[in-house]
């Protein structure tokens, strides 16, 4: 997810969206395999199903199903096939897929309309994407560090956010205003608004502040507010940082 | 530059928004004795009241009864701008333009107010633009196309907090903040319904605490004073009211905002000593 946050817009995938473009994504989901044993499926196995039901009313219905085929070596024409997913349908099941299947089986599937599904073929794709989503994670993830500095004031209101790294800022950042940044946070000025370093969770993140009034001081998401801040620390030269899970406050100098 | 100058001889007006976020803290009380102090001072001068839907201006110039085309009849093209201009009984130089009382901010759009202020900026030399309280439309309408702004703050926290907001709205959401490489907008403090005694017992803000908030520069104090509330209610500027410390006041703020350098004192006989140290602080 933050992977997809991070990324900068593609601009060419938005001009490409003006023109409506066919959407098509990948999509996983859960089958269900009702193997077929024996030879054609005959009234006991319609009666066993019913059985089955009857017992467990709610278990699999409307699920998409595929039919395993690996023991049904005499089910090859394509009407037997045809009332199979009749009667499944009748009984709520939507078999779409056939897997194990013999090429005449194949051929018969298709033209009851159903489509062949490689059996077994998750094992290897599990192994084969994280890797893939690291591999692209680390090329989105290096973004050089950009340094956002401001030497205006900071009005009540305001927010001023450093996407991709450090913010300084030059002058005094009133109550209401609002300080956000990936990196540290530095102020030279009175800070009696909120600040929030490490943003995207850098805990090695820090704010220093030359007097420090703020309502709120936060370091990767762990923050205090002017509540629990101590009069000590108020209007003096500070560095806020995170030590063993705490958000310290220590006076500089 | 030449070409502007070929076309339109005259000099062109300023714009300045009188503006505090805040209400009830002197905005049109202020416009008013700031525009009749620079008529008085002999520039041409028109006080624009942008508070649709609750007009307060007029009264306050006493002109409530001569009022027939206003503001928003002139932006919708219903009157031509010279039928809605009132021009003022008691100064030559003072105009108003008064608003609707009927209608509300919706009516102010962007280009209607800007082709009402080129027209005025050929005529007169300072345009006074009266804001609504609020950061919503008519306040933004207000202040969208000013060259200078004057805050009006009390020394109290919700005041300054609210200025300070409206600073940066100055700073960000104005023509001059959007146009790059052009001048920012000129904005200064007017401190208003200062209580020496009240601030003296700590129950109120002092200036330097104000200003330290702030970080603009002072335009001027304007003490509380009984003189302001009895002359909205006789419908006359404070400025052209009997000499009162108010009034003094408002006028040391309009010759600070002509350009002239007057040092800051408050007009009552307390304590002069406390606001001589702003001097340094508002050249």
């Amino acid at each position: 997810m933050n992977v997809a946050k991070d990324t900068p817009p593609d601009h060419r995938a938005e001009s490409r969206t003006s023109v409506r473009p066919i959407n098509i994504r990948g999509r996983f989901l859960t089958a269900v395999a009702l193997k077929i044993d024996g030879g054609l499926p005959d009234d006991d196995f319609y009666a066993a199903l019913d059985d089955m039901l009857r017992q467990r009313p709610h278990f699999l219905v409307d699920a998409p199903l595929i039919l395993d085929l690996d023991g049904a070596d005499s089910l090859t024409r394509s009407t037997e096939m045809k009332d199979l997913v009749a009667n499944l349908k009748a009984r709520k099941f939507n078999a779409f897929g056939v897997q194990n299947a013999s090429d005449m089986q194949l051929a018969a599937a298709e033209e009851a309309g159903l489509i062949a599904v490689p059996p077994g073929r998750d094992a290897p794709l599990r192994d084969d994407r994280p890797e893939r989503r690291r591999s692209a994670g680390t090329t989105e993830k290096q973004p050089t560090a950009v340094t956002r500095t401001v030497t205006v004031p900071i009005r009540s209101g305001q927010t001023v956010v450093a996407e991709h790294g450090d913010l300084v800022v030059i002058g005094p950042v009133a109550s209401g205003a609002e300080l956000i940044a990936r990196g540290n946070i530095h102020i030279y000025g009175t800070l009696r608004g909120r600040a929030m370093a490490g943003c995207h969770g850098d805990t090695e993140a820090r704010i220093f502040c030359q007097n420090m009034d703020a309502e709120l001081l936060a370091v990767a998401g762990l923050y205090r507010t002017s509540e629990n801040l101590g009069q000590e620390i108020r209007k003096r030269s500070v560095q806020v940082f995170l030590q063993d899970e705490r958000l310290c406050v220590e006076t500089l100098g | 530059m030449t070409s502007n100058l070929t076309q339109k001889p005259k000099v062109q007006g300023k714009i300045i928004v009188i503006t505090s976020g805040k209400g009830g803290v002197g905005k049109t009380t202020s416009a008013a004795a700031i525009s009749a102090g620079l008529a008085q001072r002999g520039h041409k001068t028109v006080v624009i009241d942008f508070d649709v839907g609750l007009r307060n201006l007029d009264m306050i110039m006493g002109c409530e009864r001569r009022v027939v085309f206003d503001f928003i009849n002139v932006i919708q093209g219903d009157a031509r701008l010279k039928q809605a201009l009132i021009k003022d009984k008691r100064l030559e130089n003072l105009f108003i333009l008064p608003t609707s009382q009927t209608r509300d901010k919706d009516a102010l759009t962007k280009e209607g107010v800007e082709k009402v202020l080129n027209e005025l900026r050929d005529e007169f030399e300072y345009i006074v633009c009266d804001s609504p309280a609020g950061i919503e439309r008519g306040a933004q309408m207000a202040m969208y196309f000013a060259d200078e702004a004057v805050v009006v703050t009390n020394p109290e926290v919700s005041s300054v907090r609210d200025s300070d907001r409206v600073l940066g709205l100055l700073s960000s959401k104005t023509a001059r903040a959007e146009r790059p490489g052009a001048e920012p907008i000129k904005a200064q403090v007017l401190l208003t319904r200062y209580d020496v005694q009240r601030i003296a017992r700590g129950e109120m803000m002092t200036v330097d605490d104000v200003l330290e908030i702030l970080a603009v520069p002072l335009l001027g104090i304007v003490p509380e004073s009984p003189a302001v509330l009895r002359a909205s209610n006789e419908g006359v500027p404070v400025t052209m009211d009997e000499p009162s410390a108010a009034s003094a006041a408002y006028m040391d703020a309009v010759a600070r905002l002509t350009g002239e350098e007057v040092e800051m004192r408050l007009a009552s006989d307390k304590r002069p000593g406390l606001f001589q140290r702003l001097f340094g602080r508002t050249g």
